[in-house]
């Protein structure tokens, strides 16, 4: 039977993170500098509400603000953390790889397994906006690993792309997940099929207005739809941008 | 109690692993010992999340023999 909920830009969990006080060490920048976050999950004690969808763990849209304002380094160990950037450009130094730069299009996914440690960080003044997606990998304690792509907004205009999943072309990942984008700008109307019905799929409106499985969803919006064949998802006039991530359930 | 399976907690703040099999010797809790007798202001050693930030997971280990012809 079809099941879905619905998650208003509004209703997500909310928090400011300052690089003073408590959070000295963890969040980089000067004292101005500031991280907004919104959450859609339960982000261990940030807010009440759903723990999670499927193997979704963590959903955050954060925004850094101010020169050198970001994540010092610390450590993680089997969560599988994506990325994608929106707007301005993550540094991110990790001991997978080596300093990355990721800008508008640019994402990555760093599969933490056996251990591992990250620092992110806006070195620009204006605001950096990333898209942050943790989930459970179907191994523990993996060798780390760590992949980066860009999504070609403009060569895939009006096209639903598959950036992170078991599909040629995108980023590989160690669970029963997907991760697709939809940049469109004209009223569309797009069918989304997940691999059974035992797949959820959460959908986020990055920007425009959709209607999607009987929902009309707005900027920030945000559903999830399970145990469906398949989910139809229209698009409104003028431009949208909508993120889908489909996990077993 | 004894008869039950041993398990496997993982951090939501960072992906730390506390598996009752393996204990965390390092930290004084020896092999065997199950979740519940750690005690409730104990933190993740990573990153001082709560005992109760912690989730449950029943998820192989990549060098499991079962696990071994999982795709990546």
């Amino acid at each position: 039977m079809a099941h879905s909920f619905v998650l208003r830009d509004a209703e997500r969990g909310h928090q400011t993170l300052v690089s003073t006080g408590p959070n000295a060490s963890y969040v980089a920048g000067h004292p101005d500098g500031v991280i907004t976050r919104h959450s859609s999950f339960n982000f261990h004690e940030y807010q009440s509400g759903r723990p999670g969808f499927g193997k979704i763990r963590v959903f955050g849209d954060e925004v850094f603000s101010g020169v050198g304002c970001g994540y010092n380094m610390h450590p993680h160990h089997n969560f599988l953390i994506m990325a994608f950037v929106l707007e301005g450009r993550l540094t991110h130094i990790n001991t997978m790889g080596k300093i990355d730069e990721l800008e508008p299009g640019d994402y990555y996914l760093a599969s933490f397994g056996s251990g591992g440690k990250h620092c992110e960080l806006n070195l620009e003044a204006k605001d950096l906006n990333v898209i942050y997606v943790w989930a459970l990998p179907d191994r523990l304690m993996l060798p780390p690993r760590y992949s980066r792509a860009h999504f070609d907004a403009a060569a895939a205009r009006n096209r639903l792309v598959t950036l992170i999943g078991a599909t040629p072309g995108a980023v590989p990942i160690p669970q029963d997940f997907r991760v697709s984008r939809l940049v469109g700008d004209r009223a569309q109307r797009h069918t989304y099929r997940p691999a059974s019905r035992a797949h959820g799929v959460y959908i986020f409106v990055v920007a425009g207005e959709i209607g999607c499985a009987g929902m009309e969803l707005g900027r920030r919006d945000s559903a999830g739809v399970w145990d469906v064949d398949e989910i139809i998802c229209e698009t409104g006039p003028g431009p949208s941008d909508v993120l889908f991530v489909e996990t077993i359930m | 109690m004894a008869d039950e399976a041993l398990k496997r907690f993982m951090c939501l703040g960072c992906g730390f692993l506390y598996d009752e099999q393996l204990g965390l010797p390092e930290h004084g809790i020896r092999p065997g010992t199950r979740w519940a007798e750690i005690p409730e202001d104990w933190v993740c050693p990573d990153c001082g999340t709560p005992k109760s930030g912690f989730e449950m997971v029943e998820i192989p280990y990549a060098t499991d023999p079962l696990a071994a012809g999982s795709a990546e």
